[in-house]
């Protein structure tokens, strides 16, 4: 049985899926559900429980709502290049839809590297917070 | 350095020069593109998020390469759309008379190599060395609109090295020492496969039939001895930075023939 172009993306968004990634929508972002999905990436050896969202105080809260922004935009510009990859593939490849591509693709790239240094900032919060709420 | 006659867009092209540079870009484009195929199914090793969406950008890119290729390609006469239909609907056994993808890319062989995250972090920093070099002398082609494409591609073959650092990094800081071990044995599957990537010697019994014939034309610039010089500079250095060092008395596999050094055009 033949595949489909619509085959890779579907596993693309499966896996971002396991991470809480939701196709857009007119609902407003669900920064609780949201965070379960992503504070994970903030366990370490020496921080192997990481607090729920509610848990969390006003700064480290703020950090980690732009980390989770961030994320949001870098979703937002793969379903742009989800869009461009079906162009090329339904109606052909030529200069025009090659670069359309490469502006889509690269707009995502950006995104998340971005959506990169924002974990850094809300690692260095964190560091500099959830680390030491123990001692205080 | 060797001088060659150059060609731009539009340009008559010599038949015999034609038909090499068809096969070498072929190989190129379509490779690119199941290599992207590929990239995905490696999915599902990801453990962390931002690795998740690193690898799916990568597969973006990946597939762009892919498509700035076949767009020259399509310019040169060949039925780009067809190989694109090809690989986009049979991604786990495109027909090899209808397109040239390199044997390291073809899903039986690819998913022999990966059981974990820390394999798709090796991958991209032992393997995409051999890229970087591989594809680098691209840049310096006689086909010059093949040369601009392949600075673009070069650029983010670069960035897919940092990927791996990136990655291989972060595997050993949530693992520990033990990761460290553990990944550092698995340098040498990859490594044969980074060292066979540019094709075999350009001298003695097992050269390539095919390779002096691309060097003749300045198709390809360099001598696998060189790039091979390339690779195992840019492998030592990124290696080092992650805290892995290089295996001693490591054989290059040339049967995955990742540069595909192919003795005959195939599919074109």
């Amino acid at each position: 049985m033949l595949s489909s172009p619509q085959h890779l993306i579907d596993g693309e968004i499966a896996e971002l899926k396991r991470f809480g990634y939701t196709p857009f929508g007119d609902a407003a972002p669900d920064w609780v559900a949201m965070w379960e999905h992503l504070k994970g990436d903030f366990a370490t050896l020496r921080r192997p429980r990481v607090p729920d969202f509610a848990e969390l105080s006003p700064w480290p809260q703020e950090g980690a709502r732009i980390y989770m922004r961030r994320r949001l935009l870098a979703d937002r510009l793969f379903e742009e290049c989800q869009v461009l990859y079906r162009s090329l593939h339904m109606e052909g490849i030529n200069i025009e839809r090659v670069e359309a591509y490469t502006l889509g693709r690269e707009a995502y790239e950006e995104a998340v590297l971005d959506f990169g240094k924002a974990r850094e900032m809300l690692e260095d919060v964190f560091s500099r917070t959830v680390d030491l709420a123990p001692m205080r | 350095m060797k001088t060659f006659k150059t060609y731009d867009k539009g340009d008559v092209l010599p038949e015999d020069y034609k038909k090499a540079l068809i096969n070498l870009m072929c190989f190129q484009a379509d490779s690119e593109y199941a290599g992207a195929q590929r990239v995905a199914e490696n999915h599902r090793y990801a453990t962390r998020p931002e690795e998740a969406y690193r690898l799916s950008k990568k597969v973006f890119e990946e597939m762009g390469h892919g498509f700035y290729v076949w767009n020259l390609l399509q310019e040169l006469g060949v039925d780009v759309d067809a190989r694109l239909y090809e690989l986009s609907h049979n991604p786990d056994n495109p027909d090899p008379k209808k397109v040239n993808v390199i044997n390291g890319f073809r899903k039986e062989n690819w998913s022999k190599f990966f059981e974990c995250w820390e394999d798709v972090a090796l991958f991209s920093t032992v393997v995409t060395p051999a890229a970087v070099a591989f594809l680098g002398q691209y840049r310096e082609c006689s086909y010059l609109p093949w040369a601009r494409v392949n600075v673009r591609i070069h650029k983010e073959e670069y960035g897919h090295l940092a990927f791996g650092v990136w990655a291989s990094k972060r595997c050993i800081e949530f693992g520990g020492e033990k990761t460290r071990e553990f990944m550092q044995q698995r340098i040498q599957k990859f490594m044969q496969m980074g060292l066979g990537f540019y094709g075999r010697p350009s001298a003695g019994d097992k050269k390539s039939q095919m390779f002096d014939v691309y060097y003749e034309y300045g198709i390809k610039v360099k001598k696998p001895e060189e790039l091979q010089a390339e690779y195992m500079e840019l492998l030592d250095s990124r290696l080092k930075e992650i805290g892995l060092v290089v295996p001693a008395g490591v054989e290059a596999d040339y049967d995955m023939r990742m540069g595909y050094e192919a003795e005959e055009p195939l599919a074109a």
